[in-house]
C-alpha cells in the first residue's frame, strides 16, 4: 500500500507538472497581449513596451519558462497582473465558492440520480421507464446557460422567492445548484440503470431470489451494493470536472467562483492567474480521482483482498 | 403456513407439475423451450431431468421456481409446490422459495454476490427461516451448516468473501444455504457441471447424504448420465422439450428404450479398463 501511494503520489506531481507547462506554452502562443489588455487605453506604445518588460514577456520563451519553473518550486505563482495581489490568493480567495457549488450539485445529483436509476432499472424498457427517460435526456439537452436562465425567469423574476445572483445567503445556492444538477442528472442516473440492470440480471441476484430474499434486499444490497465502484468512479469523475468550475453557470448566477475567474483571467490575458487556477484546479481534481482509486478497496472486496483465501 | 410443513409423506406430491409449457422470448421470436412435461417428486425422492444443452431441462427448473425474467417467458400448465399452484399465484411463489424449496445453482463462482460475505448471504437464507434469532445465533447456526456441508474451520470462513473460495468449497456453502430455509425441496440445476471431476463425486456424495438424514425431496438436472445414475430414482430423459422416455433410474441405464437415451448412455465414460476395440460412437450428447 505505501509503495501503491508513493507510485501514485509521483504520477500525480508529473501530471501537474505537463499540464501546467502544456499551459504555460498555450497561453503564449495564443494571440493577445497582457499589455495591452493591462494598460489604460490611451497608452502610447512605449507604455505598453515598458509594461511588457516589466511583466517579463520580452524575454525568450525559455527564459521564461526557467524563471516560471525557479518561482514555482520557491511557492511563488507569480502577481496577477489585474488584481494586483498573488495569483495563488486570488484562486484560493474563489475556491470556496467553486467548492460549495460543487459540492452541493454532486449531492443534488446523487440524492436524485441513484434513486431515478435504481427506479429505471426495475422498469427497464418499460413506457414508464421511457417517460423517466425522455425528462432527463431533456434535462441534459438543455443548454445549461438556458437551464439558468429560465429558473432565474421563473424563480427570481416571475415569482421572486430566490435571489438572482451572487452568494451572501444560502438561498443563493438553490439555482445554481439545480441548473449544474439538471445537467448531470442524465448522465448518472442513466449509468446506475445500466450497472443495475446487468446486476439484476446477474445469476447471484437469480440465486438470492430463489432463497427468499425480499425485492427490496436484492434491488438496494445485492445490485447496488455491486455497482458502488462504478457509480463512485462516476461520481468522482464528475465533482472533479465540477471543481474546475462552472463556466457558464458562475457568470450567469453571478457566481464568486473559479468558473468565473478563469473567464477574467483570460480576458486580460493575466498568465500568473491563469497558471495559478490550472495549478490549483489540476491538484484537486488529482485528488479527487486519487480519494476515488483509494475508496475500491473499501467497496469491492476483491481489490482488498486478492485473490488468496 | 406458518408452522413447518410435511407434505409429501401422505399422498400430495411435494412438487406436482402437469403440462408445463414454456414459451421463451428471444431474439430470433417465441421458442417453445418446454413443451408439455408432467412429472412429480416426493418426499425422499431423487427425480433426475436428463438432456442435452437447449433440451429444455434447465428451462423446466428455473420455471418450476418462477425464476424465469418476468416478461420474457410464458408459463402455462400448472406447477403445485407443496399443494399450492405457483405458475396461478406469483405471491406462492414467493412465499414457498427459501422455506419449502430452494435452489442449488449451476456455476457456484457466480452464484453469490462477490462483495458480501459468505456468513451475510447464508445469515439471510437463515433469518428469513428464523426472523426470532439474534445475530450471535444466526452465526452459530450458519457456522454448523457450514460444518455440515463440510467446510473445514467454518467459524473462520464466515467472514470470508466468496472469491476466497473455490469452485467445490463455493458450491457447500451455496448446498448449506440451501438448507438454511429447512426446505423440502431442493432442485439442483447441474449442481456438478461447473466442478472437477474429483470435485464432483463429493458433492455428490454430499447431496445424498443430506437426503438419506433428511429425507428432503431433490428435482436433479444433469446432462450427465453417470451423475443421474449415481442419485436418480427416476429419469425422465428430455429432448427438444419434452420427455421421450420416464422410468425407474435402473430400467433407463439397463434397459433403454428411445434412442437418444441409448445414445445418451453410449456417452458415458466407462470406470476400469480402456475398450479399445469399441468405435466411439457418433452424435452422442455430451
Amino acid at each position: 500500500m505505501p509503495t501503491y501511494l508513493a507510485r501514485r503520489l509521483g504520477q500525480s506531481l508529473l501530471t501537474v507538472f505537463l499540464t501546467l507547462t502544456t499551459v504555460f506554452l498555450l497561453v503564449r502562443l495564443a494571440p493577445g497581449d497582457p499589455a495591452a489588455a493591462y494598460a489604460p487605453p490611451s497608452a502610447s506604445s512605449a507604455d505598453l513596451a515598458r509594461i511588457r518588460a516589466e511583466f517579463g514577456l520580452d524575454d525568450p520563451l525559455f527564459t521564461q519558462y526557467g524563471i516560471f519553473l525557479r518561482d514555482l518550486f520557491t511557492g511563488n505563482l507569480g502577481t496577477s497582473y489585474s488584481f494586483h495581489a498573488p495569483a495563488f490568493d486570488v484562486v484560493m480567495d474563489r475556491m470556496p465558492y467553486t467548492v460549495t457549488l460543487a459540492v452541493a450539485a454532486l449531492a443534488v445529483t446523487t440524492l436524485v440520480a441513484v434513486p431515478l436509476g435504481v427506479w429505471m432499472a426495475r422498469r427497464a424498457d418499460t413506457k414508464r421507464e421511457l417517460g423517466a427517460n425522455v425528462m432527463t435526456i431533456a434535462g441534459q439537452s438543455m443548454p445549461d446557460f438556458w437551464t439558468g436562465v429560465m429558473l432565474l425567469t421563473v424563480f427570481a423574476v416571475l415569482f421572486p422567492v430566490l435571489p438572482a445572483s451572487g452568494f451572501t445567503t444560502w438561498s443563493g445556492l438553490v439555482l445554481p445548484t439545480l441548473t449544474v444538477a439538471v445537467l448531470q442528472l442524465a448522465l448518472v442516473s442513466r449509468l446506475v440503470r445500466r450497472e443495475m440492470v446487468s446486476a439484476l440480471t446477474s445469476p447471484y441476484v437469480t440465486v438470492a431470489r430463489s432463497r427468499g430474499v425480499s425485492e427490496h434486499a436484492l434491488t438496494w444490497r445485492y445490485a447496488l451494493g455491486n455497482s458502488a465502484v462504478p457509480l463512485v468512479t462516476a461520481l468522482g469523475t464528475r465533482f472533479a470536472a465540477l471543481l474546475n468550475g462552472v463556466v457558464v453557470v458562475e457568470v450567469v448566477f453571478g457566481w464568486p467562483g473559479v468558473g468565473s475567474l478563469v473567464v477574467r483571467a483570460l480576458e486580460t490575458r493575466d498568465y500568473p492567474l491563469i497558471q495559478a487556477t490550472v495549478l490549483v484546479t489540476a491538484t484537486l481534481a488529482i485528488l479527487v480521482q486519487l480519494l476515488v482509486d483509494l475508496a475500491y478497496p473499501l467497496l469491492d472486496p476483491r481489490v482488498r483482498l486478492g485473490k488468496a483465501a | 403456513m406458518t408452522q413447518r410443513t410435511t407434505v409429501g409423506q401422505d399422498d400430495q406430491p411435494l412438487l406436482d407439475v402437469t403440462d408445463l409449457q414454456i414459451e421463451l422470448v428471444t431474439a430470433g421470436g417465441v421458442v417453445r423451450a418446454v413443451d408439455g412435461v408432467s412429472f412429480t417428486v416426493r418426499h425422499g425422492e431423487t427425480v433426475t431431468l436428463i438432456g442435452e444443452s437447449g433440451s429444455g431441462k434447465s428451462t423446466t427448473a428455473m420455471g418450476v421456481l418462477r425464476l424465469l425474467p418476468e416478461g420474457l417467458a410464458v408459463l402455462s400448465g400448472s406447477v403445485r409446490i407443496a399443494g399450492r399452484d405457483v405458475l396461478a399465484d406469483p405471491d406462492a411463489a414467493r412465499a414457498v422459495r427459501g422455506r419449502t424449496v430452494s435452489l442449488i445453482p449451476q456455476d457456484p463462482m457466480t452464484a453469490l454476490s462477490p462483495v458480501h460475505t459468505v456468513g451475510r448471504q447464508l445469515g439471510d437464507a437463515i433469518r428469513l427461516r428464523h426472523p426470532e434469532l439474534t445475530r450471535a445465533q444466526v452465526r452459530d447456526k450458519g457456522v454448523e451448516l457450514l460444518g455440515r456441508v463440510r467446510i473445514t474451520k467454518p467459524e473462520t470462513r464466515w467472514k470470508a468473501y466468496p472469491h476466497q473460495f473455490s469452485g467445490g468449497m463455493l458450491q457447500r456453502i451455496l448446498i448449506a444455504i440451501a438448507l438454511a430455509g429447512e426446505p423440502d425441496l431442493l432442485v439442483a440445476d447441474e449442481p456438478t457441471s461447473a466442478l472437477d471431476a474429483t470435485v464432483q463425486a463429493g458433492v455428490l456424495d454430499l447431496l445424498m447424504e443430506l437426503q438419506e438424514r433428511t429425507g428432503i425431496g431433490m428435482l436433479m438436472i444433469t446432462h450427465d448420465l453417470g451423475v443421474a445414475r449415481l442419485v436418480s430414482d427416476r429419469i425422465h430423459v428430455m429432448k427438444d422439450g419434452r420427455f421421450v422416455e420416464s422410468g425407474p433410474a435402473e430400467q433407463i441405464v439397463a434397459r433403454p428404450a428411445a434412442p437418444y437415451t441409448r445414445d445418451l448412455l453410449a456417452a458415458v465414460p466407462r470406470l476400469g479398463a480402456w475398450d479399445e476395440d469399441e468405435p466411439l460412437v457418433e452424435g452422442a450428447a455430451s
